[in-house]
């Protein structure tokens, strides 16, 4: 018997570990429309929230979540790209423990999987794209 | 309200188990008797009270009913022998569910793993959304186990085997 996690939750323990993490980098949900003049920033998506469900009526008989959430570093230098990312994936890749602060969740694992890193010529910025994965017990 | 007529989908199919302990199972009269019996043991989602039993959280249904054996004759002057269906076994049901360590009903089947003597009734029900066709069986829990790949979610794997002629199906109409 499991309960149907709330997806708000994820994304405000998302923004507040990230931004934790991150510090004093700023991080912003999906977009930042100051790309142009800040140096270096990270954003972050939610995606494949889903806990699957089991046979018969109950609703409540599911297995666990394990979304990920897409950390993209952004930064006019490389290798401040790599110092962000690499201090994301130090504090957080095989993180246990609670996710998000004191209004966050537990988390059993976080896993992380660098995608790729890659510069885009016309906003003039590196970035490189982290797959992190929450493993949560419900 | 008439039997379900149409062809279901598989996770239409729920289990459901007595509650308690020690259990007194229910007589073969009562395994194929919905009203106030086997309706007891389904819970409402299904189209049945609930008021003696409870869901358990498996992945899925496995196959069910009776195993096959048979036995050769050879006939004189017949070019074909005979095969005759001889005494088999009902279907041991080897089943998943994700583990749950305070689920009540996984902590129901751990105990009778451990004890194995004890019977129980179990019942698969089959829901349509207005109708339910039942199959109540007794059974004993013969093994326990857990699985805890780091990948995935922890699952617990138990298999039921029912008892010989103990078994009965009914609905709700």
């Amino acid at each position: 018997m499991t309960t149907q996690q709330n997806v708000l939750d994820y994304a405000t323990a998302i923004q507040a570990q990230l931004s934790a993490v991150a510090n004093p980098v700023p991080v912003y949900a999906n977009f930042n429309r100051n790309f142009a003049s800040q140096p270096k920033f990270v954003t972050w998506q939610l995606r494949n929230v889903h806990q699957p469900v089991y046979t018969g009526q109950v609703q409540s008989i599911k297995g666990i979540d394990t979304p990920i959430f897409q950390a993209s570093v952004f930064g006019q230098q490389m290798q401040d790209a790599f110092g962000i990312a690499n201090t994301i994936i130090q504090a957080l890749h095989g993180y246990s423990g609670q996710f998000g602060g004191s209004g966050g969740f537990d988390v059993s694992k976080i896993d992380i999987n660098w995608l790729y890193n890659t510069y885009d010529d016309q906003v003039k910025l590196h970035q490189i794209i982290l797959d992190c994965r929450m493993y949560i017990p419900c | 309200m008439a039997l379900p007529n149409k062809v279901l989908p598989g996770f239409s199919a729920a289990l459901w188990m007595q509650t308690g302990a020690t259990p007194t199972a229910l007589t073969v009269t009562q395994l194929s008797t919905w009203t106030a019996e086997v309706q007891n043991i389904v819970g409402t989602a299904a189209g049945g009270s609930g008021s003696a039993g409870e869901i358990v959280p498996v992945e899925g249904i496995p196959a069910f009913g009776q195993d096959d054996a048979s036995a050769n004759f050879g006939v004189a002057g017949s070019r074909q022998s005979d095969i005759i269906p001889t005494q088999s076994k009902p279907t041991s049901m080897t089943i998943n569910a994700a583990w749950n360590p305070s689920d009540p009903a996984l902590l129901l089947i751990r105990g009778d793993a451990y004890n194995g003597t004890i019977d129980r009734t179990y019942v698969i029900s089959v829901y349509d959304g207005a109708n339910v066709v039942a199959y109540a069986f007794n059974g004993r829990v013969g093994e326990f186990k857990i699985e805890t790949a780091t990948n995935a979610e922890a699952k617990c794997t138990f298999t039921i085997h029912p008892r010989g002629n103990q078994y009965g199906w009914s609905n709700n109409t």
